[in-house]
């Protein structure tokens, strides 16, 4: 599913260069749910922001659905997003004017499907993560875990391939960052998806297949998770 | 596209104060610059009211203060074409001394001013006693007005100009404008009385047969006169009016460029809501971009956010300068004095004209903030946001 092979990515600041990532190599099979886990400024984003076609890497090739994603200009990345990839934030990141079903409704602006068959799966994703009652309500309207789910029903409602999720715990208190995990591992157990999520979360350990560290910028090691073995 | 328009609806009402307040900064300015922009139509109104397309003035070239001799008064009448002519003294009469002049008074033929100005419908009693009594006088009713003065009323007019005190009686009213008409036979007998004759004339007025002789009689006066004592400038009745305002069209000029800076204030100010809006939008701006919207698509619906907030203030602002127009005609009418203001009408060219400009501007000054926005890298763009 994802290819990523021997893959840098330096930022320059100023006069300074930034190493983020050297040289990683990973590969993700289909169905899979792994966390990227590892200190600050270990590269576990810039990793997750690469194989989500958000960002280029200075050097390697980066794989994703059988698609390469190297030579791909902005526009191809932005539909390539657009129909294999749905995003979970940390801080949820809903807009704020728009209701919780017309957020979910806004990855699907991007197909070709008709105004009430948007509005239909919009509303199928908010029953699968249990928020259908509370469709017309504003982000603000919502609390913090309830938003996180209408985040990741926004994730999942194009049916995407790979989810990716930038600690989608951190700002949740127990319950929902556990409601939040189990969701994610839901998503992959009975929609097939690949998740890749970039954590700190120790608890996350448990819900995923593997746990892959990283360190200034280099793959320290991989090894199963909680969830080993239950992938597909 | 359309797709999207709830989206920007929706983004448009985000922050209601600042888009009321943008809104209504808008309307504000756009209302104005579509009466300012209709200010030279409407003086052009005002001309064409005041003057008809077979009457000219003749005066002297070297200006309006210096004088003919009246012998031009009947070389002109003679002239193929002229059904009439009537000579037209500055009086300089007041009321007060201290006062001044408050209205413009005339020494004018009593007994052709029917003809020469058939097209002010002057009652044909006043003009009967005008030209029967020397001490007539026909008065503007803006002056009556003002004067608190009523027909049959004796009045006492010092002029300024000329060693005569005219004791004159009100034998009619003249509809337009502030005049005051009286007799030169009684200015020419006053003079005479103070051992002046008064064989001069300030301007001569004469009436065409047919407009189409106006700019050949013109040329004709003009050549009569060429090389004599007194050389004469002919021209329309609205030129002459045009060149009296002369000083007018320069305070146009200033409104118009005023109009311009305002509009220019405008971009700056919807340029500025636009840049807010989109500075605080950044983050979800790179979500849309993550969840796989094209920079195109984003810097679209920027730029009809700032468009439709400007238009919709744009047209707030036509119809509140034809709101502002039609009242002022209402106040103004009948008021002689009240110049280009009972002129003022919002013409559609300028209404369309107007709500270009506000759309435009909307364009303008969502384009810069919007294509800055939605050109930057979305990692880069997560980055510094989260």
């Amino acid at each position: 599913m994802i290819e990523v092979s021997n893959v840098s990515r330096l930022y320059k600041r100023a006069a300074d260069e930034v190493h983020a990532l050297e040289k990683v190599s990973l590969e993700i099979p289909r169905g899979q749910f792994i966390a990227l886990m590892g200190p600050s400024g270990s590269g576990k984003s810039t990793l997750l922001n690469l194989v989500a076609g958000l960002d280029r890497p200075s050097s390697g090739s980066i794989s994703v659905a059988g698609q390469s994603l190297d030579a791909l200009d902005e526009d191809e990345l932005a539909r390539f997003r657009a129909a294999h990839v749905g995003f979970v934030f940390q801080f949820f990141n809903l807009i704020p004017v728009l209701s919780a079903v017309e957020n979910v409704e806004l990855p699907l602006l991007l197909t070709h499907l008709s105004k009430s068959e948007r509005r239909e799966r919009a509303l199928t994703a908010l029953r699968v993560v249990g928020l259908a009652d509370r469709a017309d309500h504003l982000p603000r309207q919502l609390s913090g875990g309830e938003q996180q789910r209408v985040a990741i029903a926004r994730a999942f409602v194009s049916d995407p391939d790979l989810i990716v999720a930038d600690e989608p715990t951190g700002d949740l208190d127990a319950r929902n960052a556990e409601a939040t995990l189990e969701l994610l591992r839901t998503l992959r157990r009975d929609f097939g998806k690949t998740i890749v999520m970039v954590t700190h979360d120790p608890r996350a350990e448990k819900y995923v297949d593997v746990v892959h560290h990283l360190d200034k910028g280099v793959l320290l090691e991989s090894r199963p998770g909680g969830s080993a073995g239950g992938a597909h | 596209m359309l797709k999207y328009a709830p989206l920007v609806w929706k983004n448009l009402g985000r922050n209601k104060l600042r888009s009321a307040i943008t809104g209504v900064a808008i309307a504000f300015a756009v209302a104005m610059v579509c009466v300012l922009r209709m200010l030279p139509a409407a003086l052009d109104s005002m001309l064409d009211r005041m003057s008809t397309g077979t009457r000219i003035s003749v005066h002297n070239q070297a200006g309006l203060t210096y004088s003919l001799p009246y012998s031009y008064v009947n070389k002109v009448r003679a002239m193929p074409g002229v059904v009439d002519v009537a000579s037209y003294q500055w009086f300089g009469g007041v009321v007060d001394e201290d006062k001044g002049v408050q209205f413009p008074n005339f020494a004018v033929d009593a007994d052709h001013v029917r003809v020469v100005f058939e097209d002010w419908k002057i009652e044909p009693q006043a003009l009967d006693d005008f030209e029967k009594y020397r001490d007539a006088a026909l008065v503007g009713t803006m002056t009556m007005q003002q004067q608190g003065w009523k027909v049959g009323d004796l009045i006492t007019l010092k002029s300024t100009i000329l060693p005569v005190e005219a004791q004159l009686r009100i034998v009619g009213t003249i509809e337009r404008g502030p005049f005051v008409w009286l007799s030169r036979e009684y200015l020419e007998q006053a003079m005479l009385a103070q051992g002046f004759s008064f064989d001069t004339t300030g301007t001569i007025w004469a009436r065409i047969d047919d407009a189409s002789l106006v700019t050949p009689l013109i040329a004709r006066i003009d050549e009569t006169f060429r090389n004599s004592e007194a050389e004469t400038a002919s021209e329309t009745e609205k030129a002459f009016f045009s060149n009296m305002m002369s000083s007018a069209q320069g305070y146009v000029t200033i409104l118009l460029i005023v109009a311009g800076v305002v509009t220019l204030c405008i971009v700056f100010i919807a340029a500025n809501t636009a840049s807010m809006s989109v500075r605080e939008r950044m983050g979800e701006l790179a979500i849309m971009k993550a969840l796989g919207f094209r920079w195109r698509t984003l810097f679209a619906t920027l730029v009809v956010e700032a468009a439709l907030l400007s238009t919709l203030a744009g047209a707030a602002g036509v119809l509140l300068s034809i709101g502002a127009t039609n009242a002022l005609r209402s106040i103004t009418a009948g008021a002689g004095g009240a110049g280009p203001m009972n002129a003022f009408f919002v013409s559609n060219a300028v209404l369309v004209q107007t709500l270009f400009i506000a759309f435009f501007i909307g364009i303008v000054s969502g384009a810069f903030p919007a294509f800055g926005a939605s050109r930057k890298p979305v990692a880069q763009t997560l980055r510094e946001v989260f």
